[in-house]
């Protein structure tokens, strides 16, 4: 919304600043004079602060093209570089990171132990096999049961241990139902146990 | 390309992993049952460390013939995980696990006696 008046002192305000862009760049042609920067490196580096300075493959691509060559997309000169002949040239190896395979737990056995691990190799085969009535809901409460009570009574104890022996023992929906079905059966939320965690640091 | 020895045989347990740069390239080296695999440590979603992340079976749900789940079981098929965003390679041929176009630069793994090399 602009009055005549307004338009025209705009018009009158642009005239008048063509003279300091003019003297701008008398200033930075003295400058670039000083430096000893030809015209080309001048418009190379303007264009530089207005688009930002290209990733090193687009560069040379774009290089490619000014060499008169035949126009290469990034990622076939990156292709190309890659496929340049090292031919039975020694290279200096460096070893960054060691990662090394995790460590199971190995601990003595007792009876009790033995026949807990049979029932749990028996119950793994009948579930591949499809049956999931192998345990009787009553015998899954009282398993579940002394299991939850013995594991934490060890880590109150002081005997820390991963409550599965490696990551793949179970998945990570396993995980969440069990858990979600336990946090249930107490009547906790996760907003409890994440409190109680960043407590007492367990 | 040449065999750059990168250790002893020994060195390796199976499910050892050992990242190295061999000139300009950085390379993530596994021993998986007994096998050597080597593959460009540069993930190719957005360039993470592709090899340093978790490394875990495939996922699969099996179902019954009426389509009912059987539940999510972990199969025999070992994948690797990039850990920035998750990006899962197969271990023996470096795909993604999802899009088989998407693969990592695989290198060659040679033993030689007690030593081992990757071509590189």
């Amino acid at each position: 919304m602009s009055s005549p008046d307004s338009a025209k002192a705009g018009k009158v305000g642009t005239v008048a600043a063509k003279a300091p862009v003019a003297k701008v760049s008398r200033g930075f042609d003295k400058v670039a004079s000083d430096a000893g920067m030809s015209r080309s490196d001048k418009v190379n580096f303007i264009k530089a602060m207005l688009e930002g300075v290209k990733p090193r493959d687009t560069a040379q691509a774009a290089s490619g093209k000014q060499a008169g060559g035949a126009v290469k997309s990034a990622s076939e000169a990156n292709a190309a570089k890659r496929a340049k002949p090292a031919a039975g040239k020694p290279k200096k190896v460096v070893l960054l990171r060691k990662i090394p395979a995790p460590v199971r737990i190995v601990a003595p056995s007792n009876p009790a132990s033995d026949e807990a691990r049979k029932l749990a190799a028996m119950v793994e085969a009948k579930l591949v096999a499809g049956d999931l009535g192998v345990l009787t809901p009553e015998a899954i409460q009282a398993l579940m049961q002394a299991l939850c009570k013995l594991y934490s009574a060890n880590i109150d104890a002081g005997n820390k241990f991963p409550v599965v022996d490696h990551r793949m023992a179970i998945t990570g929906t396993d995980a969440m139902i069990l858990c979600g079905a336990l946090l249930k059966a107490v009547d906790l939320q996760v907003f409890e146990l994440g409190m109680w965690q960043s407590w007492s640091g367990v | 390309m040449a065999e750059q020895f990168i250790g002893k045989l020994s060195e390796f347990k199976d499910g050892d992993r050992q990242i190295l740069r061999i000139g300009e390239e950085e390379i993530g080296v596994f021993r998986h049952e007994g096998e050597f695999y080597a593959y460009s440590n540069f993930c190719l979603h957005q360039g993470g460390p592709a090899c340093e992340g978790l490394t875990i079976a495939n996922v699969e749900e099996r179902l019954r013939p009426d389509k009912t789940s059987m539940g999510l079981h972990f199969t025999n098929d070992m994948n690797f995980v990039c850990p920035w965003h998750g990006y899962e390679y197969d271990m023996k041929t470096g795909c993604h696990v999802k899009d088989k176009r998407v693969k990592l630069r695989k290198y060659d793994v040679v033993t030689k006696g007690n030593d081992v090399y990757v071509v590189a």
